[in-house]
């Protein structure tokens, strides 16, 4: 049970992004769905930003403790960048993806429900928690996507359909990601400076969110030597991915775990 | 292409990435056997000044690389993109095992021979990061020579993380952390070291003149009668208990009539008391809708004086009243000057107050007591290199900004494929 009736929220978005990712399928025949398809998808979204706003002031804190509230946030991203992209470079699946992702996220933490706990500690009552949370989980969302598409071009290469358009998209996504990545990472650590005195102390999440950093960096110079060695770059935009959902949910799992701040106990 | 790749001999001008993993893999073993026998037992690091000599001698290496060896294969090589990818594979290894295997102490007579548990301070690692700075500021000085708007981005992204590692890794052994242990209406001065625990004399005092600590509502908790475990969700997100709220949990409806945040008992009841130790307690009505049976009581967190109450529904379950989460816990202190000057401040979790080159941080409290709690710590930390650190990373903030301004396009300019 919750203060906030997400289950009314989950049935109307799922249904609003369904109902476009249907109409998008049919798109591929009758060009003017996608129209239809389009307005669904941003109502769907709309009606989400709606319910983190609701949220957020009805927990009197940022929703950005726990895991389920940070599946919340990039349920509420991966579709904005599905927006942008679409506007920027016409990809439909591309769109169709984030909305997918969107709903599966969303599907979790309906079948885990919170009672969004209103307690915050004080270490992470800080001005730097919310840019903090919300540029990694930017990143997150941009990087997530680009391995899709990484995924998508591998699997196009067995086909022989590869583009060389989808590793420009994939491109585009690391770099603007992995922007983010580095401030969400900075961000960290000057205000691991404000609240325990140390910008860098080697704490398992940092560590992985280090790693994560260093597998991105290692995929743009990779890039940038070898513009036309594409299928071993998309293996390590795959690898890359998997050290980032490590960072992301792993950690929790790891020996290590238990010298870690962040590992998103929930009291 | 592959007629040109079959030709290449190993150690034949470029080096590519056999040639660089050869390297690297040989600095690797080196360290290990570095590690194995003459493992580095410091835990201060290396200090003032030789820490600022050994940066002077690394840039004096980078700058006389460029000036007088520019053509040599070795040096061509450090400044090549490969032997970055190769350094990047290397320091991931490394930083992998300290993401997998705890960093302290173990019984594991193999990972402690070969170091695996103090990864920060091992011969591999520490050498693979010094050919690493070598290779980076030696690619960062060659574009800062070819200066031009382009290599903005480059120059940011690089140099500052060239700044920020190399002043941030050199630095650490001038880090100073002291812990001041802090009683109300008394004054003290003597620190004591966190990693040595040495006693330090400051050359100011601070006096506690309150400590103050915030509390969230308590929560209202589930009970297994039979194990005493929470039932409800886990243990995680409970109900906050506020008065006049109610709550469903299963089959039983819970009404909060009444909540007072310090009490104490008097007969079946509780009466607003504010002594010391004085804890919450809260009057429900527990209703199962199945049976329309209704359970009426008492619940009390208890504390460190006074036991806790809960509330009996049935033979299976109970409620109780968790202690209250701290939502805030400050220092009002006055720093005590040898000039006889005062300061008052108040310290607080993420907000620190600097003063002669120290941050004082708000550290601990003695928790059993909670927020009757009249002992403060705070911790003082100084760390000289730090505002070189800074220039470091918000010369990669920028450099992040440039590149999601820019973003991939700046590629166009650079493309060009060695293979």
């Amino acid at each position: 049970m919750t203060w906030i009736n997400f289950e009314a929220y989950y049935i109307a978005i799922v249904v609003c992004w369904s109902l476009s990712l249907i109409l998008l399928g049919f798109s591929y025949r009758t060009k003017k769905l996608f129209n239809y398809s389009f307005i669904c998808a941003i109502l769907g979204t709309l009606a989400l930003i709606w319910f983190d706003v609701e949220l957020w002031m009805e927990l009197h804190r940022p929703p950005m403790r726990t895991l389920g509230e940070t599946r919340l946030w990039y349920a509420t991203f991966l579709p904005i960048i599905g927006f942008i992209v679409y506007l920027k470079w016409k990809y439909k699946w591309f769109l169709a993806y984030c909305l997918a992702m969107g709903i599966l996220f969303l599907t979790i933490n309906y079948l885990h429900p919170e009672t969004y706990s209103k307690t915050l500690m004080p270490a992470l009552q800080s001005p730097w928690f919310i840019p903090h949370v919300l540029v990694y989980l930017f990143a997150y969302a941009l990087l997530a996507a680009s391995s899709f598409v990484a995924i998508k071009s591998l699997y196009s290469f067995y086909k022989n359909t590869f583009s060389e358009n989808d590793l420009k998209l994939a491109d585009n996504l690391v770099y603007i990601g992995f922007a983010f990545l580095t401030l969400g990472l900075l961000f960290g650590a000057l205000w691991a400076k404000e609240a325990w005195g140390n910008y860098w102390t080697w704490d398992p999440k940092e560590i992985w969110a280090f790693l994560t950093w260093m597998m991105y960096l290692l995929y743009i110079h990779y890039r940038f030597l070898h513009s036309t060695k594409t299928k071993e770059a998309l293996i390590i935009l795959t690898i890359a991915f998997i050290v980032l959902l490590i960072c992301w949910f792993g950690v929790n799992y790891l020996p290590v775990a238990s010298t870690s701040v962040h590992t998103y106990t929930q009291s | 292409m592959s007629n040109h790749k079959n030709q290449h001999k190993l150690w034949d001008f470029p080096w590519a990435y056999v040639e660089s993993f050869l390297i690297y893999s040989g600095i690797l073993i080196t360290g290990f056997l570095m590690e194995i026998f003459f493992p580095l037992k410091t835990t201060t690091g290396i200090i003032f000044p030789y820490n600022l000599f050994i940066l002077i001698a690394i840039v004096a290496l980078i700058i006389s690389f460029h000036l007088f060896f520019k053509n040599q294969v070795f040096v061509k090589w450090l400044g090549s993109v490969h032997a970055a990818i190769m350094a990047i594979i290397f320091i991931f290894l490394m930083v992998m095992i300290m993401g997998i295997i705890p960093q302290i102490k173990t019984e594991s007579t193999i990972i402690q021979l070969l170091g695996l548990n103090s990864i920060t301070t091992h011969w591999a690692f520490l050498l693979i990061l010094l050919l690493f700075l070598i290779s980076l500021g030696l690619t960062t000085f060659k574009r800062i020579l070819n200066f031009n708007l382009y290599n903005i981005g480059f120059i940011l992204n690089h140099l500052g993380l060239f700044i920020a590692l190399s002043c941030g890794i050199l630095g650490a052994g001038d880090t100073q952390r002291l812990s001041l242990e802090l009683n109300e209406h008394e004054p003290n001065w003597r620190a004591y070291n966190n990693k040595t625990n040495e006693p330090i004399e400051l050359d100011f005092a601070i006096y506690l003149k309150d400590f103050k600590v915030d509390e969230f509502q308590p929560k209202l908790a589930f009970v297994d009668n039979k194990n005493g475990k929470i039932i409800h969700n886990d243990g995680k997100n409970l109900y906050l208990i506020n008065q006049g709220e109610n709550y469903y949990f299963n089959d039983y409806e819970i009404v909060i009539n009444k909540f007072l945040a310090s009490s104490a008992k008097v007969g079946d009841d509780y009466q607003p008391v504010y002594d010391l130790g004085a804890p919450p307690s809260a009057q429900l009505t527990i209703k199962n809708t199945k049976t329309n049976k209704t359970v009426s009581g008492w619940i009390s967190s208890g504390s460190f004086i006074h036991q806790y109450e809960s509330l009996k529904i049935d033979e299976n379950v109970s409620v109780v009243m968790t202690i209250p989460e701290v939502k805030k816990f400050t220092s009002e202190v006055s720093i005590l000057q040898k000039n006889g000057e005062r300061i008052e401040t108040s310290i607080e979790v993420n907000n620190p107050f600097s003063y002669k080159g120290w941050k004082i941080y708000q550290l601990s409290y003695d928790e059993e007591r909670g927020k009757w709690s009249t002992k403060s710590v705070l911790e003082l930390v100084t760390d000289p290199w730090l505002k070189y650190v800074y220039i470091g990373i918000f010369m990669m903030i920028a450099g992040a900004i440039y590149m999601f301004w820019v973003g991939a396009k700046f590629k166009k300019e650079n493309n060009h494929d060695v293979d």
